[in-house]
């Protein structure tokens, strides 16, 4: 009994019965079945293999079951997913996919199982059951070895088995055919103690009838009957097989009356075994007539019954029968898997060409070429070893029937990996005949496999084959596979030979030099270029010698192998000749080296370079400039003079050019020093050139000969030009003549830079850190790249061993706060002492900066070292400091951090499992960072086993950072290992690492074996269980809508947080409301507003969302509401903004609102200047108003009045009326405009106060009222005399467009105007913007006739829109830019000479 | 040899945006060289490369095509790209930030 409880107890265990698949369950539940349970899936145990097909089914349906189930509770039970949900999951997905398991996905899943410690039995049921027909690559006799197998291993492991277990394995029994004693079965169970139930009778019976046992089978039956136990429709089935099997087929036929005597219906079961047993005697007739009869009862056969009929008469020898079945075939939606499965059973059993029969009837969409189908079939056969003949002939068929693209090239491949060479050959030589190219590296990966083994005379046979095969190795054929089985390369050669193996000399040596290269052994390649006699080409050599050269540092090979090369007619022919070739390596051999690869190594580049000037080695412009740019890049600018010493100055056209100008510029520079002209431009632009070629020697030379005509921009040049020249030296005396120059002058942040690092090179450190001193009291602009700088340039002195340079720069740098105190900054005090193996120093420097500046720079390095020396009082050190200052868990991670760097994993572990010790997150983060930026796979893999059981550890964010490092080394493998030690951690992985493991096995062509799970989930899973996370989230969506401007994301924000009943803080309603009031929302503003002040305790709008309010309102001429809004914020002593006040009062004044204005004027009172409000405002708009209000008289008295009594409020020159003349203007209101103008004419002519009357007739041209002003003008003569205001007035216009008519018109009324230079220059400016080219030509020849002398600026804009338009340019564009120009007036401007 | 010299060093000029195109679903029958004289349509190609697994002697199907300047855009903007009757995947390779700005002219400092 207390077996029977087994299972039920097994499945009313927490949680594990609803999660199982329905197939599970019915054998797990099956002694509590009812009687006769016709279509009971489990009964359905047809006794041939191919009859057991309907496995598949089973476990679709149990897949889709779960599915449904997880959905159901996903949410809930995500956490609770366990190492069954997984391997369930993998075996599942396999069978809906493909209706069949991988016998290596079976094995995994069966390892991983292992390693969990002890399976649960549900766990060993789903092993057991896939060891059946869900194995059909597997003979039937290897399936039961792994079942057995399985079965021993789980019991040791301490499975505890049940019947269900037991029947599970006799299940796996028939359905592989295997011949086992039924009574020897019965008594394992009994010693077991298990209580066999009616399914174990049921199939016991089927044993014995499959091998036509029908008294074994009777004995069991009446067994069962004695039992009482029902007899089902199985039963009956297998007694079907029984009889037939036993050459009895009238009792075979008879048991369906038998059957129905009982009172069971013969089903689809027993018909399928009647057709089977048909069907194994060959006997056609009978298989359709029995068809033919199930056809017209209400019974249906499916596919896969008739996929069984196929197999049982292939099986026995009747193919010819099978294509009359496949036309009965129906095709139904889940034919293909099981198709596919039949297809590779019949491969298993070397029924090949049935297989392609069926292969070839599966209807497929032909029309899309490029989806291959039939892979499987051709590797299976190729598996199983199917002979060539036959394999090209079904390659053939599949390309005829167009159901395969390139079958010969995948079985090729599939040969190739299963390293069968004859095969191989074979197909090769097959494709060959239909003309597709046999290439080299075809043969890989069969040498790979004899060079696992070191197998010389395989490899040699390889080679031979590749040989006959027409194909040649190449250089990578024997360094990568070939030398590697070979104890030295030398002994190759004579291999060969003694074997006969054919070889080309040419590509052998060069196999050999590459190889020799790689280690590194220049004096090999040295002496094989200089005896060699076989004809390479450079470019073919280039990448070896790239190699080598980065292998050893012997700079003389260098220089030698690379004079070598340039002098050696052999090597340059090209047309060209040495100059590129050696050029274009050069460049390669510096791009190919990493920036820190060409830091460290700068002296002996330099060398190589100097050395290679002494060979008079050359190289072209165009490659120097690329090198520079490259060196650039990586920091070293240092070394771009070394190169431009090879530049060929002669050969190219560009170098021509460039020194014509130079020349030409002497000379100018010659002659207008003859004519004692000015010749600061030239020289400097001399000298910029000069910089350009890299030309110092002349450059300073220059510099010597017109010392006093040295402009700043010249020297700043020179400056640059010597740091780069490594010229110390000279560059401080320049910057010295510079500063006496001018002493303010201030020069950009890079060439202070390249200051401080050329004189920190040279050991003027007291001059560098002036520099620093410099840049600190000009408050240069320290940029990200600058802090970089910094680093590079103490960095570098560090790995120079400048001791003091280090030191000294560093502590100026600090002290003068040029930057603040970083890990990296103060890394290369440590540097200076690693790079010397000083450890004690560097640990002392270390500490010394935590005393300082609260930073322990390096000591992870620091620590390695330590380690790598077994300076044990030194660690001890290092960690008591370290677990004094950060304490010991800091420590603790320092040390595991330095074991694990350095490879003693042993220690590392040991630390990590000290009690106590928990996870830091960012530390661990920060090696993991680490190790995928330096690709340290072992490292980081040893990290994440070693901290299993680290306490609090966020084992999936470390999974995460090692899938990360897979995907960039495109390693699926690994990552999917770890997929697996995920689940063996029981470790629920987060959506983004599905997500990345799903890229990684998407990216390289693999499947993904889960459900990859949404972006939304984890969003919504994010946001529910923290309600203080969604209002933060709220607000920041909507502030981020804000800062984008999105006023529509932002107020539906709002609108979804006040249904929440989420408040948001006061900042935020008012960014809100601000950008509502921009968008012109003004209802939905005031709605915010509303709910703002509703819900917050004495929420104000702030200043800016008040004026923004207030322009809004006046906007929407809400003037009273606006009043308000500005009294309410004058009160709350907020200051409005000034184009709100000035909008306000504007808009009243329109309305003839005296009062408001008045009212306003009261409020602002002594807040003008805070606002920037000018008294003339309140001046216009007062008049204004009254003018409105039709109190012309009061307003012109009141002005007057202003403008003539003693006491002025305002100097004349300001009271700027053209506000209230525009008004009058515009509004049309011609009386007022009339007696304006009578006050304006009265004051100028009665009180010389011209400033009225000149804003009156300017603002009269401006509204176009050209002859109103003319004849003002001639009233008023004193008006043309008005310059200032004049120039203002064009300066202020030539910045709006369409000014151009206007400005012209007033130079038409006052043509004198048109000499001052702020006059022309703003009509040429106004013309630029509009584009008025007629107009600027107009200006231009009536100046040039004037014989005006033009400045750069106006030509660069007169010369730019003539350019834009077409037209030609009758005079040398100046060169430089806009900002040029204006900045070179202004400096003019500023001093007077 | 020469022209393609010269046009290397043409191409060094222009070396600070260096087009990548990342190259995915290569058949296992091709390789760099096929790789190269199918993408020599669209320009010149620096460099050509289809790493090898050297524990199996198979290429994992992905490959990298520097070229010179523009002709990335022209090999991305074409319709498919087929070698030995399979279509490759073609995409751009994110090129690697550019540290900092190394423009400085002499006309900028006043």
């Amino acid at each position: 009994m207390a077996a029977l409880l087994r299972p039920a107890r097994w499945l009313l265990r927490a949680g594990a019965a609803p999660r199982l698949p329905l197939s599970l369950r019915l054998l797990a539940g099956g002694p509590g079945r009812p009687h006769a349970a016709r279509c009971q899936p489990t009964a359905r145990a047809a006794p041939v293999p191919g009859g057991l097909l309907s496995q598949a089914r089973l476990y679709a349906i149990a897949a889709e079951k779960k599915n449904y189930l997880q959905e159901e509770s996903a949410a809930s039970q995500r956490r609770s997913a366990s190492q069954f949900d997984w391997a369930l999951m993998r075996l599942d997905n396999s069978v809906r996919r493909t209706g069949r398991i991988p016998k290596s996905l079976l094995q995994k899943v069966f390892d991983n199982t292992c390693h969990s410690g002890c399976p649960g039995g549900n766990h060993a049921l789903l092993l057991l059951r896939s060891c059946g027909s869900l194995l059909p690559e597997l003979k039937l006799s290897e399936r039961t070895e792994l079942a057995h197998r399985i079965w021993d291993k789980l019991q040791e492991l301490g499975t505890v088995y049940d019947v269900s277990h037991y029947n599970a394995l006799l299940k796996v029994y028939l359905q592989n055919e295997h011949k086992f004693s039924p009574t020897d079965f019965l008594a394992k169970m009994e010693g077991a103690n298990i209580q066999p139930n009616r399914v174990t009778y049921q199939r016991l019976i089927a044993a014995y009838c499959n091998v036509g046992d029908i008294e074994g089978a009777s004995k069991i039956l009446g067994f069962m009957k004695t039992k009482d136990l029902p007899v089902t429709e199985a039963v009956f089935s297998a007694l079907v097989t029984g009889h037939a099997r036993a050459g009895d087929m009238e009792n075979a036929e008879n048991i369906l009356t038998v059957m129905k005597e009982a009172g069971i219906e013969p089903g689809p079961d027993t018909y399928l075994a009647l057709l089977n047993v048909y069907a194994e005697k060959g006997d056609i007739d009978h298989v359709k007539q029995t068809l033919e009869k199930v056809e017209k009862s209400d019974l249906y056969l499916m596919d896969r019954d008739l996929l069984q009929i196929i197999f049982s008469f292939s099986k026995a020898g009747y193919p010819q029968y099978v294509s009359e079945i496949l036309d009965k075939i129906a095709y139904e939606r889940r034919y293909i898997p099981d198709a596919m499965n039949l297809i590779l059973l019949l491969v298993t059993e070397k029924l090949e060409d049935t297989a392609l029969q069926v292969l070839l009837a599966c209807p497929l969409s032909k029309e899309d070429g490029l989806n291959d189908f039939g892979s499987f079939f051709l590797r299976h056969c190729v598996t199983m070893n199917t002979p060539a003949e036959k394999l090209k002939d079904y390659c053939k068929k599949l390309k005829e029937a167009k159901l395969h693209t390139s079958p010969l090239q995948f079985t090729l491949q599939c040969a190739l990996l299963a390293n069968k060479i004859d095969l191989a050959k074979a197909l090769m030589k097959a494709l060959k005949e239909e003309d597709f190219p046999i290439r080299t590296h075809y043969f890989w990966p069969l040498l790979v496999g004899h060079q696992k083994e070191k197998n010389v005379q395989g490899i040699v046979k390889v080679l031979k084959e590749m040989h006959e095969m027409g194909v040649n190795p190449d250089q990578e054929t024997y360094v990568n596979y070939v030398f590697p089985s070979f104890d030295s390369v030398k002994s190759v050669r004579a291999v060969l030979q003694e074997n006969g193996c054919p070889f080309e000399s040419n590509i052998f040596s060069q196999a050999e030099l590459r190889s020799e290269a790689i280690s590194g052994n220049l004096d090999y390649v040295l002496s094989f270029l200089e005896s060699n006699t076989l004809p390479f080409s450079f470019p073919s050599l280039r990448g070896t010698l790239i190699l080598g050269f980065r292998r050893s540092m012997n700079i003389d090979l260098w220089s030698k192998i690379t004079e070598l090369l340039y002098k050696d007619g052999r090597y340059c022919q090209e047309p060209q000749g040495p100059m590129e070739a050696v050029g274009y390596f050069l460049y390669n051999l510096i791009d190919s080296m990493s920036d820190s690869e060409v830091q460290a190594k700068e002296e002996r580049l330099r060398q190589y370079f100097h050395q290679l000037k002494e060979m008079n080695v050359k190289i072209s412009e165009n490659i120097y400039r690329g090198i520079r740019n490259l060196l650039d890049s990586y920091h070293v600018p240092e070394l771009i003079k070394d190169v431009h010493m090879l530049v060929e100055r002669e050969k190219t056209d560009s170098q021509k050019t460039i020194k014509a100008s130079s020349s030409d510029l002497e000379s100018t520079l010659e002659k207008l020093k003859a004519e004692n002209q000015p010749v600061g431009d030239t020289l400097k632009q001399l000298i910029l050139v000069l910089c350009s070629e890299e030309n110092m020697q002349k450059a300073l030379e220059l510099k010597a000969k017109y010392e006093s005509d040295m402009v700043i921009g010249g020297y700043a040049a020179l400056i640059n030009l010597c740091c780069r020249h490594d010229n110390a030296e000279e560059a401080l005396n320049l910057k010295q003549e510079f500063d006496r120059l001018d002493s303010s002058a201030v020069l950009d942040t890079n060439k202070y830079v390249a200051l401080v690092k050329v004189l920190g090179k040279h050991g003027k450190l007291q001059d560098a850190i002036n520099i620093l001193k410099e840049m600190k009291e000009k408050d240069v602009l320290i940029k990200d790249t600058t802090v970089l700088s910094f680093f590079h340039i103490l960095n570098g002195a560090a790995l120079r061993g400048e001791t003091e340079t280090v030191k000294q720069l560093h502590e100026a740098i600090m002290t003068l706060g040029l930057m603040k105190p970083t890990i990296n900054i103060c890394s290369p005090l440590v540097t200076l002492y690693l790079e010397k193996d000083d450890l004690p120093s560097a640990l002392e420097t270390s500490i010394d900066c935590y005393n300082k500046y609260k930073i322990l720079p390096r000591i992870h390095d620091v620590l390695c070292k330590l380690i790598e020396k077994g300076e044990t009082d030194l660690i001890q050190k290092a960690m008591d400091f370290v677990s004094q200052e950060q304490g010991e868990m800091t420590m603790l991670y320092d040390l595991f951090f330095a074991f694990l760097q350095t490879g003693n994993y042993k220690e590392a572990k040991k630390i990590i499992e000290t009690p106590g010790i928990r996870a830091r997150s960012a530390r661990l983060q920060w090696f993991c960072d680490r190790c995928i930026s330096s690709n340290q796979v072992e490292t980081l893999e040893k990290l994440v086993e070693l901290t299993q059981k680290l306490f609090e550890c966020d084992r999936d964010q470390l999974y995460y950072n090692l899938l990360k490092l897979y995907k960039i080394n495109s390693d699926w493998q690994r990552a999917d290992a770890a997929w697996n030690k995920m689940q063996e951690e029981n470790i629920i992985p987060r959506a983004k690492t599905l997500r990345l493991l799903a890229e990684i096995l998407r990216n390289n062509n693999q499947e993904v074996p889960f459900d990859v799970p949404e972006y939304e989930d984890e969003k919504d899973s994010l946001n529910t269980p923290a309600p203080s996370l969604e209002e933060v989230n709220l607000q920041k969506d909507l502030l981020s809508a804000c800062l984008r401007k999105k006023s529509k994301d932002a107020y539906n924000i709002f609108l979804k947080a006040q249904k929440q009943d989420v408040v948001f803080d006061s900042e935020t309603y008012n960014n809100l409301i601000k950008l509502l009031l921009i968008k012109d929302s003004f209802t939905q503003a005031m709605q915010v507003k509303n709910f703002a002040e509703t819900h917050i305790k004495g929420f104000t709008l702030n200043d800016a969302a008040n004026s923004l309010l207030i322009i809004t309102q006046v906007r929407r001429d809400y003037l009273k509401e606006a009043l308000t809004m500005l009294k309410t914020a004058l009160d709350q002593g907020q200051t409005p903004s000034k184009i709100a006040v000035t909008r306000l009062i504007q808009a009243c004044a329109l309305k003839g609102d005296l009062e408001s204005i008045q009212a306003i004027q009261k409020m602002v009172n002594g807040l003008e200047e805070l606002i920037g409000l000018s008294n003339m405002v309140f001046i216009n708009n007062i008049a204004l108003a009254q003018i409105k209000n039709n109190n012309i008289d009061v307003a012109i008295e009141n002005i007057e009045n202003m403008l003539t009594s003693g006491n002025q409020t305002m100097e004349t020159q300001y009271f700027g009326l053209a506000y209230l003349f525009r008004k009058v203007i515009e509004e049309q209101l011609d009386p007022a405009l009339e007696k304006i103008s009578i006050m304006a004419e009265r004051l100028a002519n009665q009180f010389a106060v011209y400033k009225p009357v000149t804003d009156l007739f300017l603002q009269l041209v401006d509204s176009g009222k050209v002859d109103d002003a003319r004849a003002l003008l001639q009233r008023c003569g004193a008006i043309a005399e008005q310059t200032p205001i004049f120039v203002v007035f064009f300066m202020r216009s030539s910045r709006r467009p369409g000014k151009a008519p206007i400005l012209r018109s007033l130079i038409e009324l006052i043509p004198e105007l048109i000499e001052k230079e702020e006059v022309y220059t703003s009509i040429m400016k106004s013309c630029g913007v509009d584009k008025d080219v007629s107009s600027a030509k107009a200006l231009y020849e009536n100046l040039t006739a004037k014989k005006i002398k033009l400045d750069d600026l106006f030509l660069k804009r007169y010369a730019v829109l003539l350019k834009n338009a077409g037209e030609p340019v009758p005079f040398p564009e100046p060169p430089e830019s806009f900002e040029f120009y204006a900045k070179q007036l202004k400096e003019l401007r500023e001093t007077p000479l | 040899m020469a022209a393609s010299a010269t046009r290397a060093a043409l191409a060094l000029q222009a070396s600070s945006s260096r087009p990548v195109a990342f190259v995915r679903k290569i058949p296992w029958t091709a390789s760099s060289s096929e790789l190269r004289e199918h993408f020599a349509q669209f320009g010149h190609i620096r460099k050509c490369t289809v790493p090898f697994d050297k524990e199996t002697g198979f290429h994992r199907g992905m490959g990298w095509i520097h070229f010179s300047s523009e002709e990335l855009q022209n090999a991305l903007q074409h319709a498919s790209h087929v070698i030995d009757g399979v279509k490759l995947h073609v995409q751009a390779q994110r090129s690697k930030v550019l540290q900092g700005d190394q423009i400085s002219d002499e006309e900028k400092d006043f």
